[in-house]
């Protein structure tokens, strides 16, 4: 009985899917033309934030389904920035008859003015009984005078998110893989956002590098490099053959040294890089900078006072020595790293961090 | 050099050591350098005395030292002319069968070898155990003797957990510091006893989700006698406020997201109550205005406002001597952002502050999270030492106040030029009570003024915490999280001050205090009482003076926020002294010595007559209750009072050297 209930909504679900789906390809070209149907997103660059999240009409159906409509683009990263284990879905948007210039893989991309990046978070495992809770979406717009910040605060109803660039707190428990875990999450000000997105005082996207981007991703009407599907949906003018691309750092069949590089890339070298607001301390973490063992901070001493013992940044073979390792694994808020979009410990993170010092050789004395 | 090799091997070869498998049979060393080999079935060592991995420890190599007098004895593994093992070594005392840890060492030495330092009181037995934690080959080791010299600090340790050991500061009302420990929901006391033994108190407090990550704050921000807290937390800020006994702490929060870096209490209206200043990280400073009525109303903006923050430490001192707070903020920032550039708003005096930075030639761009600021001459007013926690942007850099609102790079030959250690933390303190105020910053060293804007580099064993009294000896001691850094002292004089403000804030926080003597070369030394030093901790609020061999006081003056000054006429050194705010006014020998005021009772004006050439400069008047009614310069030892209603009043006036009297007199 109950698994036939099940499979009745399952039917019921996907033929509302397919409903969806095939009412988009009826009308789907490839290269957009003058009869290519409006996307329905509504964006005014001088109205600009909305007081609310669905005045966007980025989703249709239920918001909290985050069902995008026309031309809202999912996308995703090799890797991702870790913020308390949170979930993220991510999507993009442009306005018709603009896109993005390709700079260079390691490059965010030249995006034109109207564009929107679209980034919900949300727990799947909220205590006590397994919801799924969207707490925030931050969007990212392109206006002509740059990059604006504007955050989305859900209602515990999940039926509107509503602006708040003042930031906000709110405790979240859930099932970290069988582990109960609790935190005050922290939605971002303003000012927090400025604090990784920005490159010489000028606010910019960090993920939507072509190096993260470079991935394949099932889209609802199959899967597709992320990168084909922007050029082909009118997003992108063009990509290079071979890009040279970070990876998941979960995925255990590729090299070490390049999760390492990629987990170190998507969550430390927004600050850690030229021009970024800790770019004095000697690490340039960047995927593209981060090839050489030097710019990793291997047998680097720390240029600022370090409370503990530990010598180098990182010291190969000794992870006690290495200050990396250190700052990831406190939540000393005046010792931990990152310093913002966290408050519990990446254990898995830290652990690949751990597994990489180790298989180094200790070149440091 | 092959000839020194030969007569070590030969010393070596002397000492045929085969009994040291186990504590009992320990052989003595003394100093020299020993061959050692471990051997199957020998003692383990199982009191660790190092942190660190253990491994599966299997075997030991005992010998035991004895000293006929009390000398700092080393034992290294890292020996000139051999090859550097993975050593690791324990130093006992104790009976056999008791042992206790005096101290232990793994990897100190070159190539993971070890060196370990300590101290043999005379006719004490230790037992050196190593063992093969790491390795079990042969190895080399020294032993060798220095001369005792006591070391600045004794250290004991002390039983305090917690992410936030970080305050030392008097919580119950008897001016003696104790220790303070956040935790959730509770504050750890630990309450300095008159016996100089502490007793731990767990007190409720409200829940916050604004725990002190980054720095805490204390003062009495109700007035009620119990000093209150500010946490500073990565995203707001939280007053804890201590009910009527100071037994139960109410939590208030930052209405808005702060990324918390150094925070204070100070008066910034001098309207008599504590506000409560948190400075940002990425935006402008905020702060908690106090409404008078244990509330308060949020401000942000008008003391340090550039738009991506860079505030770090905050510190509030009256560098231009007019008797208000002013603040230089410590910043940091990378990317060359002027976010980094280091600031100083003066105080108006009417609540407003004006960023006069440039014009005092403190605009720097340097990565400090805090600057250390004392008048480290002794000539009158606040000196800084800009302190680098990163030299990306330039070293350290001293500062000497020219006493006209700007200062002077004097770094060159000060001392700081070679102190390439760097520090979050930079503190201004008379550490070793003579008189002239030290610093401490990075690699556990303490800058010893020399009296003459130099500074001697000197190691000690302790680091930048929480500064205060913990054995209330005079003699300031620190707080390392769990070990506390009793300083040994020596025979300087000093004076503490406990304030108690009426009209003023509470603790008197922005009050100057000036103390006058025959030093050893100097005259006047000042202090500004203050809440939140240094990048994040919280030291004691009392005022503490070294005054070196000088062992006669002529003067302390308290010239609090509100405008009273009170005058301490040769007080007795080597003490405390409490303060209440106006109880010295009228009270003074004025009359009967130096100076005398006629006509008494008064109708127009009041002259002073001197036995010698001292003039009256100033003249500040006060009503009965201690209110201040008025201030002015006075020429020709006379001041106009016909302006004042009928009554008795109070008298502060100050010298041509600077000096103060009080008296009282009758307008009529």
């Amino acid at each position: 009985m109950k698994n036939k209930y099940f499979f009745n909504a399952l039917v019921l679900i996907l033929s509302c899917f397919c409903f969806v789906s095939c009412g988009s390809d009826d009308s789907y070209t490839k290269v957009p033309d003058v009869n290519e149907p409006a996307s329905p997103v509504t964006l005014n660059l001088d109205a600009v934030p909305y007081a609310t999240l669905s005045e966007y009409n980025f989703f249709e159906g239920d918001l909290k389904n985050l069902s995008p409509v026309y031309k809202v683009i999912p996308y995703d990263l090799n890797s991702e920035l870790f913020t308390d284990y949170a979930l993220k879905k991510r999507f993009i948007w442009m306005p018709v008859g603009s896109k993005a210039t390709y700079i260079s893989d390691s490059k965010i991309s030249d995006f034109p003015v109207g564009t929107v990046l679209i980034k919900n978070f949300y727990y799947n495992t909220v205590a006590p009984d397994n919801s799924t809770y969207i707490v925030e979406t931050r969007l990212m717009i392109k206006k002509v005078s740059g990059w604006i910040f504007a955050t989305y605060v859900w209602n515990d109803e999940q039926t509107e998110a509503v602006l708040d660039n003042d930031g906000y707190s709110m405790r979240m428990s859930w099932n970290q893989n069988g582990t109960a875990m609790s935190t005050n999450y922290k939605v971002p000000t303003q000012q927090d956002c400025l604090k990784c997105h920005q490159i010489n005082e000028t606010p910019v996207p960090v993920g939507v590098k072509p190096q993260n981007l470079n991935k394949m991703y099932a889209y609802a009407d199959g899967t597709k490099n992320q990168l084909t599907k922007w050029i082909e949906a009118g997003y992108l003018d063009t990509k290079p053959n071979g890009i040279i691309s970070t990876v998941n750092w979960q995925d255990e069949t590729q090299p070490l040294e390049l999760r390492v590089r990629s987990y170190l890339d998507i969550n430390c070298a927004h600050c850690h890089s030229t021009g970024t607001s800790c770019d004095y301390t000697p690490m340039e973490l960047s995927f593209a900078q981060n090839e050489s063992l030097f710019n990793l901070g291997v047998c680097r001493e720390p240029v600022d006072f370090v409370t503990g013992n530990q010598q180098y940044i990182v010291k190969g073979g000794d992870v006690p020595g290495s200050l990396m390792h250190f700052r990831m694994s406190t939540t000393i808020q005046s010792e931990m790293m990152p310093t913002l979009g966290r408050t519990v410990v990446h254990q898995e993170g830290l652990q690949l961090i751990e597994d990489w010092i180790n298989s180094l050789e200790n070149t440091c004395d | 050099m092959k000839k020194i090799f030969t007569i070590i091997s030969c010393g070596i070869s002397a000492f045929a050591l085969h009994a040291q498998t186990n504590c009992a049979t320990a052989v003595p060393v003394t100093s020299g350098t020993y061959n050692a080999s471990y051997s199957d079935g020998s003692q383990v060592p199982a009191l660790i005395c190092t942190n660190g991995i253990d491994n599966d420890v299997t075997m030991g190599i005992w010998y035991s030292y004895t000293s006929a007098t009390t000398v700092n004895v080393t034992v290294s593994t890292d020996v000139q002319g051999f090859t550097p093992k993975d050593t690791r070594v324990h130093v006992y005392n104790g009976a056999c069968g008791s042992l206790t840890c005096v101290a232990g060492d793994d990897d100190s030495g070159t190539s993971y070898s070890s060196i370990v330092s300590f101290t043999a009181q005379a006719g004490v037995t230790y037992y050196i155990a190593f063992d093969n934690n790491w390795d079990d080959t042969d190895f080399t080791f020294q032993v060798f003797e220095t001369a005792f010299t006591a070391p600045l600090f004794d250290t004991v340790m002390y039983n305090v957990t917690g992410a936030y050991v970080m305050c030392v500061v008097d919580m119950n009302g008897d001016y003696l510091d104790d220790i303070v420990v956040p935790d959730n929901n509770q504050i750890k006391m630990f309450y300095q006893q008159t016996d100089g033994t502490f007793t731990e108190t767990a007190r409720v407090a409200g829940s916050t989700p604004y725990m002190p990550g980054w720095s805490l704050a204390a003062g009495d921000y109700d007035g009620n006698g119990f000093n209150d807290l500010l946490y500073g937390n990565g995203n707001g800020a939280a007053l804890m406020i201590a009910n009527a006994d100071g037994t139960q702490y109410t939590a208030m929060q930052s209405p808005q997201s702060i990324f918390s870096q150094r925070t204070n209490f100070v008066d910034l209206n001098n309207d008599g109550h504590l506000d409560a200043f948190v400075c940002h990280d990425i935006a402008p400073n905020c702060y908690f205005l106090n409404d008078g009525n244990g509330g308060f109303s949020w401000v942000q903006g008008g003391i340090g406002d550039h738009p991506s923050g860079g505030n770090y430490g905050s510190i509030w001192v009256d560098y231009d001597n007019d008797g208000d707070a002013d603040l230089f903020i410590a910043k940091c920032r990378g990317g060359g952002d002027p976010a980094s550039i280091n600031e100083l708003h003066r105080n108006n005096g009417d609540g407003t502050f004006t960023n006069v930075s440039e014009q005092a030639n403190l605009a720097d761009m340097l990565q400090t999270w805090s600057t250390a600021w004392g008048d480290f001459d002794n000539d009158g007013d606040m000196d800084a030492l800009v302190g680098a926690n990163s030299t990306a942007n330039g070293p350290h850099k001293l500062m000497r106040n020219n006493g006209d609102g700007t200062f002077t790079d004097v770094t060159d030959g000060s001392g700081f030029a070679d102190l390439f250690e760097l520090n979050r933390e930079h503190i201004a303190h008379d550490f070793n009570n003579d008189g002239w105020i030290d610093v401490m910053g990075g690699g556990n060293y303490i800058m010893f003024n020399n009296g003459d804007m130099t500074f001697t580099k000197t190691q000690a064993n302790a680091s930048v915490g929480p500064i205060g009294d913990l054995n209330n000896d005079g003699f300031l001691d620190i707080l390392n999280f769990n070990q506390m850094k009793l300083n040994n002292g020596n025979d300087n004089n000093w004076i503490k001050l406990y304030l108690e403000g009426t009209e003023s804030n509470r603790n008197g926080i922005g009050a100057r205090v000036e103390v006058y003597a025959e030093g050893d070369g100097w005259e006047k030394q000042i202090r500004d009482v203050r809440s939140g030093d240094g990048f994040r901790y919280m030291s004691s609020l009392n005022t503490h003076f070294g005054l070196g061999t000088t062992d006669a006081i002529e003067q302390i003056i308290i010239k609090w926020p509100s405008g009273i000054i009170d005058v301490i006429e040769n007080p007795d050194v080597n003490q405390a002294i409490t303060v209440q705010e106006g109880s010295t006014l009228g009270t003074g020998k004025f009359a009967t010595n130096l100076f005398s005021t006629y006509p008494n009772p008064v109708k127009d004006i009041l002259y002073f007559a001197s036995d010698d050439a001292t003039e009256i400069t100033e003249a500040h008047v006060y009503d009965i209750s201690g209110k201040l009614i008025s201030t002015s310069a006075v020429e020709n030892n006379a001041l106009k009072v016909q302006q004042l209603s009928n009554g008795n009043y109070l008298l502060v006036l100050k010298d041509s050297d600077g000096k103060y009297y009080s008296a009282k007199f009758i307008k009529k």
